[in-house]
């Protein structure tokens, strides 16, 4: 959050910080009751005035006036960080449910399909089937009512006409007016976004965090899935150079991603281009520090036939 | 004051002997679990593990924690384990619960044999509520969460208070870019609060929770700068990657010991398929023997 406001001028930073703050006043204030929701209460209230609480954790503890502004904060009844792992392993079970993606090779590979809770990137050359793995897994997760999917395009390839294909090759039976109505549904729980800047993926991601935080589940559509297609586009022209502010603003996003997906059980998904590396081998865009961000990484690559295409897995 | 006899000066406080019983019966030596086995690390050490991304740092520490969880002696079969409390810090935000269960119930299966599954169920439970962990977003929330445990400590608490003996942080320079580039900190109340503070402030805090509980701190450290230096021993295969340190002094003074680990480039084939293998090489203190090891479903094993 704050490499995103490094980004701005000064004289919009103060308004930005407000925004911040009031955002998550109204927050902590109009959470409902579950364990996960119990924790960011805690967490928010802790951040709210974050300046002075930074300020508190600086100071020494020994210190005897600490210890006495401390200690009352630190209720019995407040809840604490921690989780332990039967908590932990209930709430994934429960919570953290695998979403198809329409391609039963990629599904096998990620014992199921992708986790919600989780990153999962796909790396590949150009044209080797990114953009429609991406596709497919909107279409296929829409299509058994997991929920909404969130499409972040930056580079123009959101194509429904693709995903009207897919549509058909799922219900290729069906008379063309249950086509019509299925396809009219699976396009209206898609919701497709161009981000073009780092800037605006930040902002969108903040924007779709504080939504999620105020929707109480109407027993219908939530998110899901969160596609970005592909975010080294909108990372690679910032990072590289002396400056770290554009690796700080790589990390900002990763954390964001990983963020939205755990507390909000969504599943991600984010492409990735590659460059050429040592020996005139190609490598994943985006460095070292990008490879400690997603959960599972999937590389792409083209067959020596054009037809084929296999598929590699890397845990982290 | 001016009573007081020379001889009270040398006279000993202690033998070598009951010093020594005493700081073995205070810091024992754990030998834990393969790859870190070929040193006996005690309570107050603490150990980096580094490595670039995919070297199976994150599995070390998983191994780690299944050895640390399971009792040491139930209804009369031997675990070996340690029986105390873990926490784990989870920056990096990776962490995955269902591989800690499915490690823990390989090595529970494979010592038990055969036990009902309502025993097996309620051993698994005690074990996994040994078993803590917390999420950071951010540096300031690991500080704060560090904060929190030691006044659980001090005030003695049930839940973690007691028994703690482990303590894990994953991916000790997560945040390095977001921290390096955070100045504005300098807003705050015109001191100019820097990173490297925060840094600092979290290594004191980490102190400070040694001397208050003994525990071994297990970290990882993603390696993140590469710097590859042509020497003469290319020709044994063994490729010397060095990595440019980017934690701060106040960090690496902290560190006790260090271990690198790094995915070679051989596939053994280990049943049907072939499998990655990994190097482990200390470097604090220098050990000569590498060791190689493999990381299948139910665990680290030595090659």
């Amino acid at each position: 959050m704050h490499a995103y406001y490094l980004a701005r001028k000064d004289w919009k930073r103060s308004i930005l910080l407000i925004k911040c703050q009031v955002v998550q006043k109204v927050a902590s204030e109009s959470d409902n009751e579950s364990a996960g929701t119990k924790r960011k209460k805690a967490k928010a209230e802790e951040s709210w005035g974050d300046w002075q609480v930074e300020d508190d954790l600086m100071m020494d503890t020994e210190k005897e006036d600490f210890k006495s502004r401390l200690a009352p904060d630190v209720t019995p009844n407040r809840q604490l960080p921690w989780l332990t792992g039967i908590e932990l392993l209930s709430d994934t079970n429960q919570n953290k449910h695998f979403l198809p993606t329409g391609l039963e090779g990629i599904d096998a590979l990620l014992g199921g399909g992708l986790r919600q809770g989780q990153v999962t990137e796909i790396v590949g050359p150009s044209s080797s089937g990114k953009t429609q793995v991406c596709l497919s897994s909107a279409t296929h997760v829409v299509d058994r009512n997991f929920g909404m999917v969130l499409y972040l395009d930056t580079s123009n390839s959101f194509s429904p006409f693709r995903i009207s294909c897919f549509v058909n090759q799922l219900h290729p039976s069906l008379p063309k007016e249950l086509k019509e109505t299925s396809l009219q549904t699976i396009m209206s729980n898609i919701y497709c976004q161009s981000v073009f800047d780092i800037f605006a993926l930040l902002d969108l991601l903040h924007h779709v965090e504080t939504t999620l935080k105020h929707t109480v589940k109407l027993g219908g559509s939530k998110l899901c899935l969160l596609i970005v297609d592909s975010v080294s586009s909108v990372i690679a022209p910032v990072i590289g150079g002396k400056n770290s502010q554009g690796w700080c603003m790589m990390a900002s996003v990763g954390v964001l991603l990983k963020r939205i997906a755990y507390e909000h059980n969504i599943a991600v998904l984010v492409t990735n281009h590659m460059v050429g590396g040592e020996n005139g081998t190609l490598k994943p865009a985006l460095g070292e520090s990008w490879k400690g961000i997603p959960h599972i990484r999937l590389l792409l690559s083209h067959g020596f036939r054009s037809y084929c295409q296999f598929c590699d897995w890397q845990l982290k | 004051m001016g009573e007081a006899k020379p001889e009270n000066w040398i006279r000993c406080d202690e033998t070598g002997k009951e010093m020594l019983s005493r700081v073995l019966s205070g810091r024992p030596f754990i030998i834990p679990a393969p790859p870190l086995h070929r040193l006996a690390l005690r309570l107050r050490n603490v150990v980096e593990i580094s490595g670039p991304s995919n070297s199976a740092k994150s599995q070390v520490l998983v191994q780690a924690v299944v050895h640390f969880i399971l009792p040491k002696e139930w209804a009369g079969i031997q675990f070996g384990g340690m029986e105390s409390k873990v926490v784990f810090f989870d920056l990096d935000c990776r962490f995955d619960v269902l591989r800690l269960s499915q490690i823990l119930t390989h090595r529970i299966s494979e010592t038990c044999g055969s036990i009902g599954q309502i025993a097996f169920d309620e051993l698994f439970h005690d074990c996994m509520s040994r078993f803590l962990y917390v999420r950071c977003y951010s540096s300031s929330d690991f500080l704060s969460s560090l904060k929190e445990l030691s006044y659980q400590i001090q005030r003695k608490d049930e839940t973690i208070g007691t028994g703690l003996r482990l303590l894990l942080i994953d991916s000790v320079g997560s945040f390095h870019w977001i921290d390096r580039s955070n100045q504005l900190r300098g807003l705050c109340k015109g001191k100019n609060i820097s990173p490297q503070s925060l840094q600092e402030a979290i290594v004191h805090e980490l102190h400070e929770l040694l001397l208050l509980q003994p525990l071994l701190v297990l970290a990882t450290k993603a390696s993140l700068f590469r710097t590859e230096t042509p020497n003469e021993y290319q020709s044994t295969g063994d490729r010397n990657l060095l990595f440019r340190e980017y934690m701060p002094a106040v960090w690496q003074s902290f560190v006790t010991h260090r271990i690198q680990l790094h995915p070679s480039d051989e596939l053994l084939s280990d049943g049907s398929e072939p499998i990655r293998s990994y190097t482990s090489d200390w470097l604090q203190p220098s050990v000569s023997i590498k060791d190689r090891f493999i990381v299948r479903d139910d665990g680290i094993f030595l090659t």
